[in-house]
């Protein structure tokens, strides 16, 4: 076991060091990463103005979306259409490792680069975090920041079967946006659609998170809350799994 | 030619087609969750949001067809690989074939699907648009059109002095901005969306030209905003490409 995380160590500083090369594109991500949350900021506290509640969930949520952005249909499934997976299956390391280095990174320095926004438009904004729903929310973001990861790897997956897996990844995503927090904080979803996405891995991944952090989930809730975020995280991990044994196994690439 | 070499994939074909279904049912929810919460966005009904989602589509699915595929071609390509040389070794004005030569076709379904919600709004509206409004709405759309043309050039100039710099990502981000009522943003905002990158024009001014009539400071404002950006393009280009050396030049 420790040896996997010496290797994800090690590949983390690797691709650390290789993306750092490219800090004006992990800007334009940062962008991308911000702009939703912003753009429903902006949309809700035009719908309610008075209610201070809205604008301090999306300035958590841009920071917990920054830090749980997933880009595997790039980084990997990229490499499944090019081949260059080949190299990665020929190592005596779980391909894995690799992607889960690759994701860290990123992350590491979208929120590296990123949190200047969140923390201006904190202040901007004038919306003040208790440090102790801050530290609550933790947990629950790194959960939430290993599921999405699950989530958009389980959809990258279907690039053994699929030329397609752009579309997939962006509807996935998209579905994640809707039933997760990020058009309209869960509380605001009508009925069947609420009930629905409290269910749903989503909420886990995206407004959970932002919901402890603001204060508004607090005491036993948060419990029932990381618990029902591990569930899922089981969940998309035995999927995953399984999608990625079924799909090595079709896979044909020059080399193996 | 970009036609066929789509429909020659009738599976991707199908993935492509849902794809655009799901891009403007994506844009309807949005819209429909906020009105489930409000009877009016900053001033505008469902019906006037839906016709605004409507233009929103229809630029989003030109600008998908005619722009995207050219932009994200044209840093890597084009300037970093030479392959520029092959626009300007031909007798058509470069700057026309190296922003508009490439395009992919399904993303207008994004257009026809942008145009059916339009009819939805402006029927849930109640009064049919004026000739003068429904003439205004197509001459902003023109303007939205050559706007986005004109970002997107800029955009791709910036690869002649930056060559790693590659923005694509960072319009479409942008371009999100425009598909609510301008009028959510906090003021500074709101007027870098209407004056410096006219966001706003891409479908907010054309919906709302539409929906309650022309008015004619606004339509001569944009028309010569349009004009000035389109030359802005295309000084741009000349000076990029005094500086760009391929192989051949």
């Amino acid at each position: 076991m420790i040896w996997l995380i010496r290797l994800t160590a090690l590949r983390l500083r690797q691709e650390v060091l290789e993306w750092s090369g490219a800090w004006w594109f992990l800007l334009t991500l940062v962008v991308q990463a911000v702009l939703g949350p912003l753009i429903g900021l902006f949309v809700w506290s035009a719908i309610f103005p008075t209610n201070p509640y809205v604008t301090k969930y999306y300035v958590a949520l841009m920071l917990v979306t920054l830090m749980t952005e997933s880009f595997e249909q790039y980084t990997f499934a990229e490499r499944i259409y090019d081949g260059t997976i080949g190299h990665e299956l020929l190592r005596p390391q779980p391909v894995v490792v690799g992607v889960i280095g690759t994701n860290i990174a990123i992350r590491i320095w979208l929120t590296v680069m990123g949190a200047p926004v969140v923390v201006l438009a904190e202040i901007a904004l004038q919306v003040p975090f208790s440090w102790s729903a801050v530290v609550l929310a933790l947990p629950a973001l790194v959960i939430a920041a290993a599921l999405t990861f699950l989530w958009t790897l389980a959809l990258s997956l279907s690039a053994f079967w699929t030329e397609r897996v752009h579309a997939i990844v962006g509807f996935g995503s998209y579905v994640s946006t809707l039933l997760g927090g990020t058009i309209a904080p869960l509380a605001f979803l009508p009925e069947p659609w609420r009930a629905i996405g409290k269910v749903l891995p989503f909420y886990a991944m995206l407004g959970l998170p932002a919901e402890i952090a603001t204060g508004r989930v607090h005491g036993v809730a948060i419990v029932t809350g990381n618990a029902y975020q591990l569930g899922w995280v089981a969940a998309l991990t035995v999927l995953s799994i399984s999608l990625w044994r079924l799909g090595v196994r079709r896979y044909t690439v020059v080399g193996g | 030619m970009s036609l066929r070499r789509t429909l020659a994939f009738r599976a991707n074909l199908f993935f492509d087609v849902v794809l655009a279904l799901i891009g403007v049912g994506a844009a309807l929810t949005s819209v429909l969750v906020v009105f489930t919460q409000t009877n009016s966005l900053v001033g505008w009904s469902r019906a006037e949001a839906f016709v605004l989602i409507g233009t929103f589509q229809l630029l989003t699915g030109l600008k998908g067809t005619f722009i995207d595929p050219n932009l994200s071609w044209f840093p890597e390509n084009a300037v970093r690989n030479g392959k520029l040389d092959t626009y300007l070794l031909q007798p058509a004005p470069s700057l026309f074939l190296a922003s508009l030569a490439m395009s992919s076709p399904l993303a207008l379904l994004q257009s026809w699907l942008g145009l059916a919600v339009v009819g939805v709004g402006i029927s849930e509206y109640g009064h049919l648009p004026s000739l003068s409004g429904f003439l205004a709405w197509l001459v902003l759309l023109a303007v939205g059109l050559v706007i986005t043309w004109t970002l997107g050039v800029l955009f791709a100039c910036l690869a002649f002095w930056a060559p790693r710099l590659q923005l694509d990502v960072f319009y479409g981000s942008a371009w999100q901005l425009a598909r609510y009522p301008v009028a959510i943003y906090r003021r500074p905002l709101r007027l870098l969306l209407t004056y410096v990158f006219p966001m706003a024009l891409i479908a907010t001014q054309p919906a709302g030209a539409l929906l309650h009539g022309l008015r004619p400071m606004v339509m001569v404002g944009s028309v010569a905003g349009a004009a000035g950006s389109a030359l802005l393009a295309l000084i741009c280009w000349r000076l990029g490409l005094r500086r760009y050396t391929g192989a051949t030049s």
